[in-house]
């Protein structure tokens, strides 16, 4: 019981972070309908930003978090210039945005290798290793950070996208793109203000990454799970993108406590097959039939 | 550049050619995407490896079945297959995305369970599979696949696949059982990726699980769009050039991918219809080509001298 | 005296809340061309999509001469005989006009995909027919001379033709039309009421035609339905439906003023 407890709160932790950077995925997704793959890259030099800011600027910790989430937030517009903007011009078919997302997921992960190195990097102790005690439960105080942090920030987005007209914008886009770039909304602004936003987030994602493992340039390929999670939600939904995330941390600790550590990667794998066959287009995903 | 090293790189771009002829059909002729093709390839490589490895004699060394190469490659191919048929049956009905995303989650589930089957070596891999690739099993391969496609999409049979790609919806109220042909493209799509794979792990004599990574799918979908979606020969073109390209960028050692994933933008945003852009270099493909472009001609100067017409009335 | 080739009967779609089509009923006869008319939104595109298994209906029935075929793969429904146009053309638009047709034909061939690999005689001889009666059907529908166009740099209302002779490559029996005047003028509009009626005799079929130019609606139907807000509001030949009241408020408006 006490075991169960302890794996669903480190669970909770960890699926928190998956939710930071599902999000990402599933903001982009709802206004431009295609899976962002650059995300793990922006993830990965979130991390990278945090690091340096801490070990070679000296910076406290709280600068240095908002230098890797600022510096993410830049990064993602400016892919989203470079290696999108163009097919958007285009009305390119989505499968276009796949490829040139991958495109820019292997330049980013090979710029890292080529400039700084394929070694792992280790963030310095900021919070004590020694875990909090909260009756039987001992949890981790980065784990307990993780999880407020994130869970603020993503109250924060959901009220931004709910309460700012911004947010309207980004609501309105996300229902129908043409529609509102008739009706005089910048959706080109919108667009870059959702890739900031998930930006932003992932470069908070990519801190919490790097001091809960390491950082090394493939960072990216783990995050592929966040993604998977934001598929489990549906994509393209906010709600569905967070509790797709909590519940692969969960599962994934689970499975990982009871099974095997073997089996944690790919459970999330077998999962996503899974729920696709059940629900095709995720827990809350919109299944309209097509129009004619 | 010594002989053998160019033999390398041919044998190379070849057993990817198999593969990308494959998705050729899959994505180019029928539309589908597929982010999972190197699960396929594993299949193959691992089955076909089970075949040809001779007995275990010592302890700690795998062993196969010991059979001739050509059974490697059909059980490969057909393991390939059968797998494809069961994926299909539960992902072809995913719309859009979610189809290449289930895709991709069967590639990497692949991957992960090969890590963990002791049986073929896990995430060591396995090696002491025969060299029994050679360039010449590798050209006759290409050139029954190259065959075998071009006639499979010159007839009823892939003019409908076209039409899947091209409107899905008019396909169907044209007649065409649009999950059955998705399913033929997808099923021919993975023997070609499990073919590959058997090839592919009898030329390195070597086989692991990380070989037939997410990068590796993206990679044969990289090579089949920078050819030209639904052009056979720009498939060919594009193994040929998008397998040399990194080996002869080795010098740059470390850039060399750094390039490699900008030029992969740079096609995208610049030339989006590909090498070919779903042109043929073929006799009855140039004459297409022709004939087309006669009859846009014609039709601008009919436009012009109605125009002319018009303003005289 | 007359057969019904097509039964609708009680035939209900909802999306959500939204019933788009409501309890309607109507027969289309054999080797007639009847109209559905109807204002903007009133479900006329939805009954088309019903009809050839598009959407799952809510609840109905269709019959298709006498077999239900309500809710079958569209393909089977193809199959039996109906096809349609779209109301948004959905040619193949990348391939040539010829390759519409020729890919719109293959039903009239039976050859297997082995035989298609290697070539075997009978994949000769069946390509060899599919060609002949795709180019057939160009002549007859006067696109021949424009076989090898990209379907997209045709002139828009040669595109909706040659949706319609992609339609007949399947020799239905029941071609349903989804405005295929839209976008006309008066005299393409004429030229395509003659060539509905044309087509109709030449290929012994019957004809469903969803349609907003009254013109075309009142000169070639012979029986016509209206439909306002899902619901059937009214039925008969266009001159009982032309001076029908009810009719007249629904769709004509309020006003009374003629139809556009
Ligand atoms: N796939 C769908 N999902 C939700 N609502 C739909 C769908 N298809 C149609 N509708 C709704 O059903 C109603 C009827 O639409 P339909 O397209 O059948 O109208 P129509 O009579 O063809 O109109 P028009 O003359 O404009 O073509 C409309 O309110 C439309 O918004
Ligand atoms: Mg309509």
């Amino acid at each position: 019981m006490n075991q169960l407890l302890q794996q669903l709160v480190n669970g909770l932790s960890i699926g928190s972070v998956y939710a930071l950077m599902a999000v990402g995925y599933s903001l982009v997704y709802s206004i431009m309908n295609f899976s962002n793959f650059a995300h793990g890259g922006v993830i990965m030099l979130g991390a990278y930003f945090g690091f340096f800011g801490l070990t070679l600027l000296k910076l406290p910790f709280a600068a240095a978090f908002i230098l890797a989430s600022v510096g993410t937030a830049v990064l993602a517009t400016l892919i989203e210039r470079v290696a999108y903007k163009p097919l958007r011009d285009r009305k390119a078919p989505f499968l276009y945005f796949i490829i040139s997302a991958m495109g820019a997921s292997i330049l980013l992960e090979n710029v890292v290798i080529a400039t700084i190195g394929p070694t792992f990097r280790t963030y310095p102790e900021i919070f004590a290793r020694e875990p909090i005690a909260l009756g039987s439960l001992a949890i981790g105080r980065l784990d307990l950070i993780m999880f407020f942090v994130s869970a603020f920030c993503l109250a924060c987005l959901i009220l931004f996208i709910d309460k700012t007209r911004i947010g309207k914008a980004i609501q309105a886009s996300a229902y129908n793109m043409k529609a509102c770039a008739l009706m005089g909304v910048n959706t080109d602004l919108v667009v870059l203000i959702v890739f900031a936003l998930g930006g932003f987030l992932a470069g908070i994602a990519g801190v919490f990454f790097g001091m809960k493992y390491t950082v090394y340039p493939q960072i990216g390929n783990i995050t592929t799970k966040s993604f998977i999670a934001a598929v489990f939600g549906g994509l393209g939904s906010l709600p569905g993108a967070v509790i797709g995330s909590v519940l692969l941390g969960v599962i994934e600790t689970l499975v990982a406590g009871y099974l095997s550590s073997q089996f944690r990667d790919l459970i999330a794998f077998v999962i996503l097959i899974g729920v696709l066959i059940v629900r095709p287009t995720g827990i809350m995903g919109k299944t309209a039939e097509d129009k004619a | 550049m010594d002989m053998t090293y160019i033999q390398g790189i041919l044998m190379l771009a070849g057993i990817n050619l198999i593969a990308v002829l494959g998705l050729c059909l899959l994505t180019g002729f029928t539309g589908l995407f597929s982010f999972g093709h190197a699960g396929f390839m594993a299949i193959g490589a691992y089955i076909g490896a089970l075949m040809t490895v001779p007995p275990s004699t010592m302890p700690g060394s795998i062993g196969g079945l010991g059979l001739p190469f050509i059974f490697g490659i059909l059980a490969g191919g057909a393991a390939a297959g059968i797998v494809s048929w069961f994926i299909g049956r539960i992902t072809l009905n995913l719309k859009g995305d979610y189809f290449c995303i289930a895709t991709l989650g069967f590639g990497e589930a692949t991957r992960l369970i090969l890590n963990n089957v002791q049986t073929f070596g896990g995430a060591r891999g396995w090696p002491g599979v025969p060299q029994y690739s050679t360039v010449l099993t590798v050209f006759v391969v290409d050139v029954i696949a190259v065959l075998f496609l071009a006639n499979l999409v010159k007839s009823r049979h892939g003019r409908n696949m076209i039409a899947v790609r091209e409107e899905e919806l008019a396909a169907q109220i044209a007649g065409v059982d649009v999950f059955r042909y998705k399913m033929i493209a997808l099923i021919v799509s993975a023997v070609y990726a499990g073919v590959a794979g058997v090839l592919f792990g009898h030329y390195m004599t070597f086989i692991q699980p990380k070989m037939f990574s997410m990068t590796k799918s993206t990679e044969l979908t990289i090579i089949v769009i920078f050819g030209g979606l639904g052009s056979i020969s720009g498939s060919v073109l594009g193994a040929l050039v998008l397998t040399a390209l990194p080996e002869l960028l080795r010098a740059f050692d470390i850039w060399r991918l750094v390039f490699y994933g900008a030029a992969v933008i740079v096609i995208m945003i610049s030339r989006p219809k590909g090498l070919m852009g779903g042109m043929e270099l073929s006799p009855a493909g140039i004459r297409k080509i022709r004939a087309e472009r006669r009859a846009r001609l014609a039709l601008k100067e009919e436009a012009a001298r109605e125009a002319a017409s018009g303003g005289r009335s | 005296m007359s057969v019904d080739i097509l039964e609708i009967k009680g035939l209900t779609k909802r999306f959500g809340g939204l019933a788009a089509v409501n309890d309607v009923s109507f027969s289309v006869r054999e080797g007639g061309i009847s109209g559905l008319i109807g204002p903007n939104g009133a479900g006329k595109t939805t009954i088309f999509n019903l009809i050839t298994g598009v959407y799952k209906v809510t609840s109905g029935e269709v019959a298709f001469a006498g077999k239900r075929i309500e809710n079958l793969e569209p393909y089977k429904i193809a199959d039996l005989g109906v096809t349609r146009t779209f109301q948004n053309i959905r040619l193949f638009k990348n391939l040539s006009v010829f390759d519409n047709v020729l890919t719109a034909c293959h039903m009239s061939a039976k050859y297997t995909i082995p035989e298609a690999i290697l070539r075997l005689p009978r994949f000769r001889r069946e390509e060899k027919l599919l060609a002949d009666k795709a180019r057939g059907l160009l002549e007859i529908m006067g696109l021949a001379d424009r076989m090898d166009v990209q379907a997209n740099n045709l002139p828009y209302g040669l595109q909706r033709r040659l949706e319609i002779v992609r339609a007949l490559a399947l020799d239905p029996k029941l071609l349903l039309l989804d405005e295929p005047a839209a976008g006309m003028n008066p005299d393409e509009t004429e030229q395509l009421m003659r060539l509905i009626m044309d087509i109709r005799d030449r290929f012994t079929l019957s004809v469903l035609v969803i349609e907003h130019h009254m013109d075309l609606v009142m000169g070639i139907c012979e029986h016509i339905v209206v439909l306002n807000f899902g619901q059937k509001l009214a039925e008969g030949t266009p001159d009982e439906v032309s001076v029908d009241p009810k009719v007249m408020e629904a769709y004509l408006g309020s006003s009374g003023g003629t139809a556009c």
